[in-house]
Parts: structure tokens; sequence; C-alpha cells
């Protein structure tokens, strides 16, 4: 999947989580009024769209849609 | 404790052993069998019993109150059993609190001397006893001697809740309370030594000791495994099998997450799992619907509980799914209430007026230490024909259903559960208050998702700039706060409205400025 295919997922994801439609590629979740159980919602997504487990620990280190579509591209690489 | 202002509790005959006499009783029976297991790492019940005689012979006969920085280890759990066993009271510190923070738990609770690990530093320069690192074992053993005596009214631990002042209020919890409450507990959920118990709470929280002192009063294992706490559901079932896990005990918000993470998966219960407990809000109608659709779900005990700090542990129980649940299980017959359930054994209940539900027997908690004019307020004598003794002000509202069990309706005070904890918005507001430049502030709650999280609004002073004063506030909190007294969002709003009796009106600030979009109605149809 191209990046920024990767980015606009993610972008998605956390508009369906936090319920809102002002994220952009470079928002950070934890500041956009996301929790560590919402958090639970957007890792379960990122599993499904795209096969990628990760934690909440790896999460918090890349909490915007852009940090996280870097992590995910170099995991599934 | 000078801070007992009420006679003790009636001693009955049957009286629960101590739980301290019940682990060496489980430790001698099974002195081979794991007590924790710490993801690879297997502690018998043997090792931590030497591990429990050498820190309390090293804290000797008349340690106090000790404050424990703890760490998701079995030195922790060891240190807690360890405090018991000297006869002391022990009293967690969260090493990630800011030290401000920490320094005034440890004042509060007047601990004598912290239990750390090598490196940390302890609050107000306290006298440490520093454990080990890394390997637990390390400890010298103490001799078999006998252990100091223990009066069933002495403190066993100090845990602070919130208090609306700003300040927190340290709960003194006695040993023939949590006697009472394992020994119910336990008794509920039919612990035995082939369960393996996860340990998910937090070390500072209360609900820690539902899943220690279960395990480890009826030989049972306690499993800590960091794939529990990483977020990702499938690691948290892959764990389960892993680890062969028995009984869970998780936050009902929590719960509800891993529900739709199960039901949108299509993902069955792992099969070594036979009970789940459930606690700390109220569990949600829609997600017990989708429990009872789970594969796996039938076979399995869904317990919800309901208790306070004050009360210890758990005071109401019941089964809402699986094989010891009463009525119509079925996914559509979900009630519109989810009931707490009945009073454990040891429990005396009374439905007071306003319906506030008041809690009685062995399992009260001492009061609030060094606060009496509080405690005379939560903890009230009676005296009539059919409610004698002492009882505890839960400030819930209840009604009693038709088969007997409580439904909660709600607070008669404004305190908030946020995650399970108790959150007095006073205080949240009283932290946001400390930024200099905020002028006043509100604390209230808001559902998003499957759970209710705090929310601020601030307030500016005259001089200080709207635009960057909420990411500020945030970052002024995250430093100074506890993580359950940080709102997840805050708003800088131009005035606050006032009620009639001129006090800031919390709902109606909610109202006038929470944030709306359509989102918001299409996930609550769901």
């Amino acid at each position: 999947m191209p990046a920024d295919r990767i980015v606009d997922g993610i972008i998605d994801i956390f508009r369906r989580v936090l319920e809102t439609d002002g994220v952009h590629a470079d928002s950070d979740f934890f500041e956009t009024g996301g929790d560590s159980l919402l958090a639970t919602r957007v890792l379960s997504a990122i599993v499904r769209d795209h096969g990628t487990e990760l934690t909440i620990a790896e999460f918090i280190e890349s909490p915007t849609p852009s940090t996280l579509a870097k992590r995910i591209e170099s995991v599934t690489r | 404790m000078t801070e007992n202002h009420r006679p003790a509790a009636s001693v009955a005959p049957a009286d629960p052993s101590d739980v301290v006499e019940l682990f060496l009783q489980a430790a001698r029976r099974h002195p081979e069998r794991a007590a924790i297991i710490h993801n690879e790492q297997e502690l018998s019940y043997a090792r931590l019993e030497g591990l429990v005689r050498g820190i309390a012979g090293r804290l000797g006969p008349d340690c106090g109150t000790v404050g424990v920085l703890t760490a998701r280890s079995a030195d922790t759990i060891a240190a807690f059993l360890g405090v018991l066993a000297a006869g002391g009271a022990y009293c967690p510190i969260d090493p990630a609190f800011p030290a401000e923070r920490k320094e005034a738990l440890v004042r509060a609770a007047g601990c004598r001397s912290v239990i750390a690990p090598d490196a940390a530093e302890v609050p107000l320069g306290l006298p440490a006893l520093r454990l080990a690192e890394p390997h637990p074992t390390g400890l010298p053993h103490a001799p078999a001697t006998p252990w100091p005596a223990v009066d069933p009214e002495d403190p066993a631990y100090v845990l602070f809740t919130s208090g609306s002042t700003g300040a927190p209020k340290p709960v003194a919890t006695p040993r023939r309370a949590i006697a009472a409450a394992v020994d119910s507990l336990a008794g509920l959920l039919d612990i035995a030594p082939a369960d393996r118990v996860l340990q998910f709470a937090s070390l500072n929280w209360d609900t820690c000791f539902e899943e220690i002192l279960p395990a480890l009063t009826r030989g049972a294992s306690l499993v800590i495994d960091d794939d529990a706490y990483s977020a990702s559901f499938p690691r948290f079932l892959r764990m389960i099998e892993r680890r062969r896990v028995t009984v869970l005990d998780l936050p009902t918000a929590f719960w509800h997450e891993f529900v739709n993470h199960l039901t949108e998966d299509r993902a069955a219960l792992p099969g070594t799992v036979r009970t789940v407990v459930i606690g700390g809000e109220a569990a949600r109608p829609a997600r017990l619907a989708d429990w009872r659709a789970v594969p796996g779900a039938d076979r399995v005990r869904l317990v919800n509980t309901y208790g306070c700090t004050e009360t210890t542990l758990v005071t109401h129980a019941i089964d809402l799914h699986g094989p010891l649940a009463v009525g119509d299980t079925s996914p559509t017959a979900t009630p519109a209430a989810i009931p707490i359930g009945h009073a454990l054994p040891h429990v005396r209940e009374h439905i007071g007026e306003d319906g506030e539900l008041l809690i009685g027997g062995p399992s009260l908690a001492l009061g609030y230490r060094g606060l009496p004019q509080i405690t005379g307020e939560r903890f009230r004598a009676f005296d009539q024909p059919d409610v004698r003794g002492w009882y505890f002000r839960t400030g819930d509202r209840v009604r009693r259903e038709a088969d007997g069990a409580l439904v909660h309706e709600g607070r008669l005070d404004d305190e908030l559960k946020i995650r399970g904890i108790r959150v007095s918005p006073g205080e949240a507001e009283a932290q946001m208050c400390g930024h200099p430049d905020v002028a006043a502030a509100v604390a209230t709650g808001t559902v998003v998702g499957d759970h209710t999280a705090l929310v601020g609004y601030v307030l500016p002073r005259p001089h200080a700039d709207p635009a960057t004063l909420a990411a500020a506030v945030l970052r002024h909190l995250r430093e100074r706060s506890p993580r359950h007294l940080v709102p997840t969002r805050i708003t800088v709003v131009p005035e606050l409205p006032h009620t009639a009796s001129g006090k800031v009106d919390r709902a109606r600030t909610h109202q006038l400025y929470a944030i709306r979009n359509e989102f918001k109605e299409a996930s609550r149809a769901r």
C-alpha cells in the first residue's frame, strides 16, 4: 500500500474513534481527546486494515497518522 | 492508629483468618506450586514465602505504615505481603506520580519508611528498604520466627480516594476488613489451586487485591504478563492461551472494548477462561448483549461486581451470564439497566433516604486518616431494630429489583468514575486552577466510545493567551497531577455559567461548550 494511502487510512480510523473531523496527518491522538481505551480501538483497526500488531508503547511513541504510517511501513516492508 | 473514630466491629464467632496466615498455609500445602508467573519466570510459593519473611524480618515488628514504590513485579507483591506479615500497613506509591504528589501521599498516609527499588529516589528522604535488583530471590531468608501479634483492627493498607477540596483522602483499611472481603470473594469466585488469575489492575489501587489475595490465599497462581497491558487485544488473547489464564478481573470500561474487539473480529473466548469479573462502572446493556453472542461465552461466568475503597474490594456481585446466571440470558433478553447484584455474605446493606446505599459489617474501613470531620460525615452509627452499628454512606443511589438485586441509579454528588477510579470534579478543578493563567475551571465527565472521560473547561485570566492556554494547562497537569486527574480534553471558554445559588454550573458548562458533530450521533445509534 502506498505511504499516503496508509496515512489516509489512519486519519479515517482516528476520525471514527475520536468522533471528530478535526484530524490531519500530524494530529496527536492523545492531544485530540484520545485515551488508552480509545487507543485499543485504533490498534484493533490497524490489525484489521494492515495486519500490523502494535502495542500502546509504540503508539505513544508514534501518536500521529504520519508517524504511525511510517511504523507500519517499516514493519510490513 | 489514633484516627480510628469508631469502636471496633463486633466480632462474629466464625471470623475469617488473616490473609497472611492463609497465604502461609497455602505455601505449606503447595510449596512447589507457582505463586507468581511473571512472563517466563515462575516463583514458587516456597520462594515467595522466603521473600515475604525476608522483608518482614528486615522491617521489624513495629514498622507502622510503609510506603512501597510499586512496579508490576513479584517484588511489589512480596513487599505488600511482607508489610502485612510484619504487622504494618501497606501504602502503594505510583513511581510515575510527580514528586510533589508522592510527598503529599507519603505525608498524608504517615509513612515511616519506604520500600523501593535500588535506584529509586525516596519521597521526603524517608528511611529506605532497598529490594535487591534485579534478582528478587536474593533477599536473606529470615528464620521462621513467630510473627508479631496482629490485631484485626490494625490497619493493613492505606489507599487514597479523591477529595472534593483538591487533597486526596487516605482511607485506612483494617486487617479484619480484608479478611472478610477476601473470604467472601474467594468463595464467590470459587478460587482453587488449579486456577491461574491474571494480575491486570494497577498495583496502586485496591482492585489489584481482588486478584492477588483470593489467588495467593487459596494456592492458585497469579499471572503477570507484559502482553496483558499492551492495549493490543490479539496479544491479550494469545497471552491468555499461553499462560492458561482461568480468571480475569477487568475494569468494566476495558471489558467493553474487549467485547467490541471479540465481536468485530468474530473471535472466540480462549478455552482456558472460566470466569470474567468486571467492575468499576456501569456495564452497558449493548455490550452485555454482544458478549452473550461471543462464541464460548456460555460456559464462562461473567460476574458484575460493586464496591468502594471504604467498604473494601467487593460488597455486591451478580452473575450476568454463563452457567450460574439466573433468568433469560439470551442476547435479545438484555435488561435496560444492569444490576450490581446482591450483598456478599459478610455485608450488611441498608437503603437510606434518597435511595442511598449504606454498607455495614466487618469490611468497613477505619475512616479517613487524619480527617475526623469527613470521616464523621460518611461513617454513621445507627441504632434501629434492623439497622444497627456503623455504616458507610456510599453516595450511590440504588433501587431494588423484584429478585432482590440492586441497580445503580446514579450519584448523590458530582463524583465521577473515570476508568474505574473515583474522581471528584472539585479535585480535578483545583489541579487546573494551579496553572497561573487559569482564573476558574470546570471538570466533568463525558461519554466517549463506551466509557466516561474527564473533560475540562478553563476560564483564562485577562493577560493569558486563549489560543495556547489549553495545551499549556494539559502540559502543566501532566507534569504535576496523577493521570486520572488529567482531562483528555481541555476547552478554553469566555465565561462559566452559574447556578441560582451562585456555584459554577458544571452540567450547563458542558452543555454550552461540548464539541459536537454528526459522528457522535452515528456512533450512539449502534
